[in-house]
């Protein structure tokens, strides 16, 4: 009889314990980019459970979807610009139906209907942002930290964080050098890379999970920071600051694409739809320090929120300011080539 | 040699194994978040766990996945054990050969080998490619515990039962099973060890259709304080060391 | 064939235990040796020409100070486990014996709250902010905090934490069955103490430490995951390469090759601890 109940309690588990299961939208999004109560909001209006998995860069996004690509693995993903034009263009992603979603006009017209999705077919920011310097000017002494060339000073040897983004790294690269950070010439990446070389015995660790932590755990001082963790972090710790470098900030933008082969993109559509709404945009601009490009959500914004110059930076912060463009899949080869040679060599 | 220095010895080396484990525990019960301060007795780290659906989910997929691989590695540990004991038959090299390249292999290169068959094949990633490949980390571990049980056996009870008519499967079942069992419950305590402890595999061969816990709290590891990851360990030691305690209660019981 | 229907039990069992090795064991390291000799293909992660390009990336000086910094960082845990490990072995083995099955059944209980929330505990105490800082700093030994985490001592920490266990089982068990007598003999014969533990105790327990040295030495090289949660930017270790290969650059052939030469390293190990069985003058398992 014993045996009979284990022989059926294997039986079970081995088909993996299925059951009556309500419907799930499977996010795949970047760590520490969704406030939970947004998730459980949405649950609570629509009934559909939200599996909620993160990944660091865009690259290992890319990569689990590819691996992933018969299996119907993801609903959403939020790629940065040059992967929504990569994945575009390599017919991964499904359109995005716009009678299904409400509040797209809500959406900055500067932000949509760029060259990376023309009359975004395939995409519906989320949310914009810069990259800029941190600085724990509690741990800093001397003079400030105004340029990315600072970070090579001496007197920052093992005490600087860089985020595990490619692109974002070679950027600073670039721009210390003169070059433009979206390049494509090979020249010029390499001689960034010699130049990120240097900068390599300084660097402590490198961080995309939540690029905060480092600052606030006090391992590192100083080095590159995505804004929203910047504010974020200066809620922990009142030092951390967010810094504007001489040679300009970074500028990306985060969008809302369903991957072809998603299972639920009725689901989908529907969260897109929520998330545009002013109130929950303005909520997630709140909450975890990034712009919002909803342009009804931005009215809603406390004042504190909006003048909070590391969320919504103004015209001066945004003098010599790039933005992330796609730059081709043969740079972006050049780029993990030199990446990689980069983080293994010591 | 001193009475006193060797056990001083392994005392000190057990506490040494043992603070990171109690760090975790006693600091889950920690009311404070930030910094390393006791801020009090408190249950909250716990309450967020399993307010997160998600890690729950997690967690109990872990402890199943451990539980059935554990099982299943036990089963076909044990027949190839006695296969390799009882019978003859070529390519016995061969065979022990693969049971030892598994064994020492480095588990990044079993992941990526049966990740690498599993994209081959088609198989979707989920409950069933981290079943097969956690038995096959367990079973050589299994077959070594069930042999070297075997190795020290009285054959003469097995050929009384042949003798008497008995047929293989009913030999094995009535006779040899009962002999074996210490080893089995050894190496089914290993596997289960084994599959609970692993990262590394299950980093390659998981899917998000069967969430585990490391990929789940990977990210979150690196994010650095993390109280709820405290109270995850605690609980998912609680939970092992309870069914340790209820396998031994129900062994006992069977025996009478 | 016809015994096998008159076994019914023995060819299913012969079935299933050769089919699942063959499956799962032979057919995908003969998979990962061919892929090494393939060609990298964004689609479908793998193509011809056959090539001995990856082999050649693995000689890079990048790449081979990659696997040289790596091997030294699992030599020195392995060190480190075998000097814990081998007193600690011998000591057990001289407790009661009614005491070691409690004693080795509480070596692996850690293991039971899984190897990445342990790094994380030992995150928690090697943080600037960290506990053991913490500790210091209020018992007054130290002024600065230490820096400990995101350095190579931290990641040789946390492999020995993991792996310790994995030097200390095989060792124990030589140490087993050493037999007492032989000890006596020795002693009997005038050999001090120290003369004994050289020329008898040493190479009988030779094969434990080779098998406890190819548990830790190779899973060394490989526990990405340490480094990741320890190590920062610069202590990788090659299996955080395959890792990355794999997952993320998705350059399948090349991690593949990397994985091979661990193999290698690997196979060259369990040669070595075969030579070293057959010495003591013992059938090899």
């Amino acid at each position: 009889m014993k045996k009979l109940a284990l022989a059926g309690l294997l039986a079970v588990g081995l088909t993996g314990c299925s059951s009556e299961e309500p419907q799930v939208l499977n996010l795949y999004n970047w760590s520490e980019y969704m406030p939970q109560e947004v998730l459980d909001r949405f649950t609570e209006e629509t009934g559909i459970q939200v599996v909620y998995t993160t990944y660091d860069s865009n690259e290992a996004m890319y990569a689990r979807l590819k691996l992933l690509d018969d299996s119907a693995a993801y609903d959403l993903a939020v790629p940065s610009t040059y992967y929504v034009s990569k994945m575009r263009q390599e017919d991964l992603l499904l359109p995005i139906d716009r009678s299904k979603i409400e509040g797209f006009d809500n959406l900055d017209p500067e932000l949509v209907n760029l060259d990376i999705d023309p009359e975004n077919k395939f995409s519906v920011p989320y949310l914009w942002g810069t990259t800029g310097l941190a600085v724990d000017t509690a741990d800093i002494e001397g003079e400030p930290v105004t340029a990315w060339e600072d970070l090579w000073e001496d007197r920052f040897d093992g005490r600087v964080m860089l985020t595990n983004d490619m692109r974002e790294v070679f950027h600073v690269g670039l721009r210390v050098l003169g070059y433009s950070g979206n390049s494509t010439n090979p020249d010029e990446i390499e001689a960034a890379y010699e130049k990120l070389s240097e900068l390599m015995p300084s660097v402590r660790t490198f961080n995309s999970d939540a690029p905060r932590m480092p600052y606030l755990e006090g391992e590192t001082d100083v080095g590159m920071i995505w804004n929203g963790e910047a504010v974020m972090g200066k809620d922990t710790m009142e030092s951390l600051e967010y810094v504007y470098p001489e040679e300009g900030i970074i500028a990306w933008l985060d969008s809302f694409v369903i991957p072809k082969n998603a299972k639920n993109p009725q689901a989908a559509h529907q969260f897109i739809s929520f998330v545009l709404q002013p109130e929950i945009s303005s909520l997630i601009s709140e909450e975890i320090g990034y712009a919002t490009p909803n342009l009804a959500a931005r009215d809603l914004l406390p004042d504190e929120v909006a003048d909070n110059r590391a969320s919504y930076p103004n015209a001066t912060d945004m003098i010599n300011a790039e933005f992330q463009t796609d730059i081709g899949d043969d740079a972006l080869q050049v780029y993990a080539k030199y990446w990689e040679m980069l983080k293994s060599g010591r | 040699m001193t009475r006193w220095l060797p056990r001083t010895y392994l005392t000190l080396v057990y506490i040494l194994l043992y603070v990171p484990i109690l760090v975790l525990v006693v600091f889950s019960f920690n009311e404070s978040r930030t910094g390393y301060a006791w801020g009090g007795l408190s249950l909250r780290w716990y309450e967020a766990l399993f307010s997160n659906r998600a890690m729950v989910n997690a967690m109990w997929n872990s402890l199943w996945l451990a539980l059935s691989a554990a099982t299943v590695s036990t089963v076909i540990g044990a027949l190839t054990a006695l296969a390799l004991h009882r019978y003859r038959f070529r390519g016995k090299k061969l065979l022990n050969g693969m049971l030892f390249v598994v064994m020492m292999s480095p588990e990044i290169v079993l992941a990526i080998s049966l990740l690498a068959l599993f994209l081959l094949v088609g198989l979707q990633l989920g409950y069933v490619s981290l079943l097969l490949a956690h038995v096959t980390f367990c079973l050589p571990f299994v077959v070594i515990t069930v042999m070297a049980r075997l190795s020290g056996f009285d054959e003469s009870l097995p050929e009384a039962a042949r003798d008497l008519g008995a047929s293989d499967f009913t030999m094995t079942r009535t006779v040899l099973i009962p002999v074996i069992m210490p080893a089995l419950l050894a190496g089914w305590l290993l596997g289960f060890t084994l599959s609970l402890d692993d990262v590394v595999v299950s980093t390659f061969v998981s899917g998000p259709s069967y969430e585990i816990l490391p990929l789940r709290i990977y990210s979150m590891v690196r994010v650095g304080l993390k109280p709820e990851v405290n109270a995850l360990g605690t609980l998912l030691l609680v939970f092992s060391l309870v069914m340790l305690m209820l396998s031994q209660w129900i062994l006992i019981r069977s025996k009478r | 064939m016809l015994r096998g229907l008159r076994q019914p039990f023995r060819t299913g069992v012969l079935i299933l235990v050769w089919g699942w090795l063959l499956a799962l064991v032979l057919a995908p390291n003969l998979l990962v040796i061919g892929a090494s000799f393939l060609t990298r293909d964004p689609g479908t992660f793998l193509s011809l020409p056959v090539t001995l390009e990856n082999y050649r990336n693995l000689l890079d000086p990048l790449y081979l100070e990659v696997f040289l910094h790596s091997l030294y960082m699992a030599s020195v845990t392995t060190l480190v486990c075998l000097l814990i490990g081998y007193p600690f072995a011998w000591a057990l083995s001289r407790v009661a014996k009614d005491r070691q099955l409690l004693l080795i059944f509480l070596l692996i209980v850690p293991f039971w709250t899984n190897s990445l929330v342990r790094t994380y505990a030992l995150k928690l105490l090697m943080a600037t902010n960290g506990l053991i800082n913490t500790w210091l700093m209020e018992l007054g030994l130290i002024d600065e905090p230490l820096r400990m985490l995101y350095t190579e001592g931290a990641v040789i920490v946390g492999l020995v934490y993991l792996l310790l266990p994995f030097m200390i089982l095989p060792l124990y068990s030589v140490f087993e069955d050493l037999k007492q007598e032989l000890l006596l003999a020795s002693h009997d014969l005038g050999a001090g103490r120290l003369s004994t533990f050289i020329h008898v105790i040493v190479p009988l327990t030779l094969p434990g430490v080779l098998a406890g040295v190819m548990l830790v030495l190779l899973p060394a090289m490989g526990l990405f995951f340490v480094p990741d949660i320890l190590g920062g930017s610069r202590n990788l270790l090659v299996g955080n390469v395959i890792k990355n290969q794999f997952l993320d650059a998705r350059n399948w052939p090349f991690g593949a090759a990397a994985s091979i030469v661990l193999t290698l390293t690997m196979a060259f190990l369990m040669f070595a601890h075969r030579l070293s069985k057959r010495r003591i003058g013992e059938e090899g398992a």
